[in-house]
């Protein structure tokens, strides 16, 4: 690598001045059924994007099932007690919209955009799904048959795989430990598990309304009150999970399948929520490591040495804890090779200080991309649901990029010593044993599991 | 002003030709202090030359590896440590380049791709390190992947006789290890010339600082030749073709069924693009309403035009089908066939019409704004000036080209099923598990 360090560009123009970042205005309100809206303008195109996110996801409905949350959004848009299916489609693209609905492991969301011009009806059907789904019988049941197909299909794909194990791995019995149902907790899918999901976790109180767009934020104000005011229900108790133990000591995790002809690393770790003081600072140490196109892990384990396309690393927040991440799909003869890389560029954080001007290039990379984050409606709504969501301060736009240029190189030294230690990262390899058993091995006590799940010998 | 809505579009534009041949656009807006730059050269994985397949996507990835004045790695950190993203992509008859950065980068980026226009430096070495990137590319996204190159890479060699259109764009590698450094070269000196590119400026610059600033860093490269271009028409087909292909990791049978299209901007075209929102539009399309929510034959049916602006040769409208494997290959087509003989005989009614074209303008407007996985700000509009600049000449077209969708009628759209929605037209690949009767470990 040092023979490319070495080799700077030569008649660069500098930068010019920075032009100003225009804030966007935002505005909050609740309305006395508890629901909470963020509204902010955008008049880029006759267009509006918004989220109606609830603070419920698979995680809390994890005591009946797994993925239940998520075949409750799914159903969700089938029926409602004034509509059918197919009405509700047709009637969407009547008015030119676009409409989601989906569960994370800490969300149920409804997500929509569409004409300026036709948002009464679109707020007015997302309102309806909110309120009066009413899951007809035999759209869950063909819902229901085509999650178990999806269930199958989803191990074969290697990147699941991986992350699925990862998570198992990391977060064990927790919610967060488990990413999808088996094909039997499928079969056993009741509709009235559904209907109780849906009523304990669509209420206003339990809900944020996210909108972006081009529309004046009091007539908007205005109109959300007119659809959603009548509204009621009460937030859903929740009940704690026990955290999960943090694996201490490197293992490793095979996840076998035969003919694959490379294999899926992912390492990782525990990390933090959204919310922790130092989120920030993991954030560009991150970027350093292996988060941007030029990066250390990308320069190294691609651009030196081609073992892989895409590697990256990345922290993952969800609402209780986050983990980090490290991915790299490589050749079946470089696992040892790559996993060797991707700890020496770990270790190399952790040990020495960063040199001024790559640190000070993270720290650019990531203040542009913020800026350019917030240059899209649906960049901008994604920014303030997760700002909304996690109950960040109101000024959390304004003051981001201060907080990057405020961290110095010790500051990234201390926090890949507090965070990254690949002497307890975990590691998962998906691909074919036979190819890379042995290189695996050579990184610590090696579990094999076959790609339905269970544990080979 | 047409009933599914005034399209009232006023992109502003400013548009000129450099001496060199360089066509330059810019389309200004001052709303965030960001701006994308892109620059399109007219040759894609299409027109590479025989031999060589995947060489025209190994070349887009030698285009990072070094230039003149910014050596390996400086184009990636430069941009990257401006606060801005890059990349590049091959497609049939494009390869673009693009940025985007918070605009006091402007001239940094445009310093960038001049440097690499005039002069690709790069070694074997730099070669041999791509090649094997590419290779691992070519892993991830289809050889070790559930489905992966479905239908993109199976349907060329069944659909098409001409190898510009049948072959394998990602590349074989056998092809991809013959590449040379030479073949690099030779590659950069025909197509990579200013006369045979346009240059996109968007977003936060004014039209005649842009122009300026493209004449400040672009005008002294020399002009080269007119590139010869490969004919890629295809011989009339007379019959419906088939092809199998084995799916070694995926559960599910899977079909994709393909149709000729016409050529772009043609009346047909139009109706085209709105017949195939009526049977892929989502879970308001045909083919997902009878296939997977009535019939409940499929698991995913959905389909599409390839780039419907981008496409610049022969091209089709196809439809992905993922069944049930206790349901037959033939029961699923012939489900399929119920679904294009319904929109054949009896056409669409006004009101779908009208669904269709209000949801297409919708879609148009959100094409404008963004469009590359919302990363990247206004990469659409990039991408039709781009498109209309160097197939139309053309790029205001941006503006006007909407009125062609919503002027579309119900005859148009019917006669247009009639027309190419024909067996002797189409091309169907089948993708079956090896082991769908695979149990579990």
């Amino acid at each position: 690598m040092a023979f490319f360090a070495t080799q700077l560009a030569v008649g660069v123009p500098e930068l010019a001045a920075e032009r100003p970042v225009k804030w966007p205005k935002r505005t909050r309100t609740r309305l006395a059924n508890g629901l909470e809206i963020v509204l902010a303008e955008a008049h880029s195109i006759p267009k509006f994007h918004g989220e109606l996110v609830f603070r419920s996801g698979n995680s809390a409905a994890m005591h009946r099932a797994p993925g239940l949350a998520e075949l409750t959004a799914t159903v969700l848009r089938t029926g409602t007690k004034k509509r059918a299916s197919r009405q509700i489609e047709e009637d969407l693209r009547r008015i030119g919209a676009d409409l989601s609905s989906s569960a994370g492991a800490d969300t149920s969301a409804i997500a929509f955009a569409g004409l300026s011009e036709f948002a009464e009806p679109l707020l007015g059907t997302v309102d309806e799904l909110a309120r009066e789904a009413c899951f007809p019988e035999s759209e869950f049941e063909r819902e229901r048959r085509q999650k178990l197909e999806e269930v199958k299909l989803e191990r074969t794909s290697p990147g699941f795989l991986a992350g699925e194990r990862l998570r198992k791995v990391l977060f064990g019995a927790h919610p967060y430990g488990t990413v999808s149902p088996s094909e039997s907790q499928v079969a056993a899918y009741q509709r009235e598990d559904l209907l109780e999901t849906y009523r304990e976790f669509y209420t206003p109180e339990n809900a944020l309304l996210v909108m972006v767009g081009d529309f004046d934020s009091a007539a908007m104000t205005a109109g959300i009150e007119k659809v959603f005011g009548a509204w009621t229900g009460k937030k859903p108790t929740v009940s704690a999970s026990a955290a999960p133990a943090n694996p201490r000591g490197r293992r490793v995790y095979l996840v076998d399948v035969p003919g694959a002809v490379q294999t899926q690393i992912l390492v990782g770790c525990h990390a933090i929520t959204r919310k922790h003081p130092d989120w920030v600072n993991l954030g560009v140490t991150n970027s350093l490591y292996g988060g941007a196109f030029n990066s250390r892990l990308v320069m190294n384990i691609r651009e030196d040495k081609g073992y892989t396309y895409s590697p990256r690393s990345g922290v993952h927040p969800m609402r209780q804890h986050g983990y980090f991440s490290v991915s790299a799909a490589v050749r079946n003869d470089v696992v040892a090779a790559s996993l060797t890389e991707i700890f020496y560029e770990l270790d190399k954080l952790r040990s020495l200080p960063v040199p001024a001007g790559e640190f000070a290039d993270a720290q650019n990379y990531l203040s542009g991309m913020f800026s350019m984050g917030l240059a899209t409606q649906s960049g901008l709504l994604s920014q303030l649901a997760t700002i909304a969501f996690n109950e960040l301060p109101d000024d959390y736009l304004e003051t981001y990029r201060d907080k990057v240029r405020a961290m110095t190189p010790e500051d990234l030294l201390a926090t890949a010593r507090k965070y990254l230690d690949s002497a307890n990262m975990q590691i998962v390899l998906v691909g074919d044993r036979r190819e890379i058993e042995a290189q695996a091995r050579l990184f610590g006590e090696t579990e094999i599991y076959g790609a339905q799940g269970a544990l080979l010998k | 002003v047409n009933q599914a809505g005034s399209t009232n579009l006023k992109v502003p534009i400013a548009s000129t030709t450099l001496a060199n041949g360089l066509h330059v656009v810019i389309a200004p807006d001052s709303a965030a202090p960001v701006v994308t730059v892109g620059i399109y050269y007219k040759i894609g994985f299409r027109l590479e030359p025989q031999g060589r397949s995947g060489f025209a996507h190994l070349f887009e990835h030698m285009m990072f590896q070094g230039s003149a004045n910014a050596p390996k790695m400086q184009h990636i950190k430069l941009i990257n440590s401006s606060g801005g993203l890059l990349n590049g992509s091959t497609s049939y008859d494009v390869t673009n380049y693009y940025e985007a950065v918070p605009s006091n980068a402007l001239e940094r980026v445009l310093w960038l791709e001049a440097d690499r226009m005039r002069a690709l430096k790069v070694d074997d070495e730099n070669l041999k390190n791509q090649r094997d990137v590419v290779k691992e590319e070519v892993r991830v996204n289809v050889m070790n992947q559930p489905y992966g190159g479905f239908p993109w890479l199976d349907m060329p060699p069944v659909a098409f006789r001409n190898w510009a259109n049948a072959h394998n764009f990602y590349g074989d590698f056998a092809d991809l290890d013959a590449a040379s450094l030479h073949d690099v070269q030779a590659f950069f000196n025909t197509y990579y010339l200013p006369n045979n590119a346009v240059l996109l400026i968007l977003g936060d610059v004014k039209a005649d600082e842009g122009t300026a600033l493209a004449a400040k860093y672009f005008a002294d490269i020399p002009s080269g030749k007119t590139p010869p271009f490969a004919d890629p028409s295809e011989p009339a087909q007379t019959e419906e073709r088939r092809g199998h292909v084995e799916e070694k990791f995926g559960t599910l049978p899977a079909m994709a069924i393909g149709y000729i299209m016409p050529p772009r901007r043609t009346k047909d075209w139009y109706a085209m693009a709105l017949l195939d929102q009526a049977l892929h539009g989502g879970r308001a399309g045909r083919m997902y309403r009878d296939l997977v929510l009535e019939k409940q034959i499929a698991v995913e049916a959905d389909g599409g035009i390839d780039d419907l602006f981008g496409y610049n040769g022969p091209t089709q409208l196809t439809t992905r089908i993922m069944h049930k494997p206790e349901i037959s290959t033939d029961a699923t087509l012939a489900a399929f066939d119920e679904v294009i003989r319904e929109i054949q005989q009896s056409g669409i009614s006004e009101d779908e019409l009208h669904q269709l074209k209000v949801k297409w303008r919708s879609d148009y407007f959100a094409t404008l704004e963004g469009g590359r996985g919302g990363y990247m700000p206004k990469y659409g509009l990039m991408h039709l000036l781009a498109c209309f600049t160097l197939f139309d000449n053309e790029p205001q077209l941006v503006n006007t080209i909407l009125d062609g969708f919503l002027a579309v009628t119900r005859e148009n759209v019917q006669d247009a099923a009639k027309k190419y929605l024909q067996e002797s037209q189409r091309a169907i690949v089948f993708r079956t598990p090896v082991a769908s009767a695979k149990e579990a470990a």
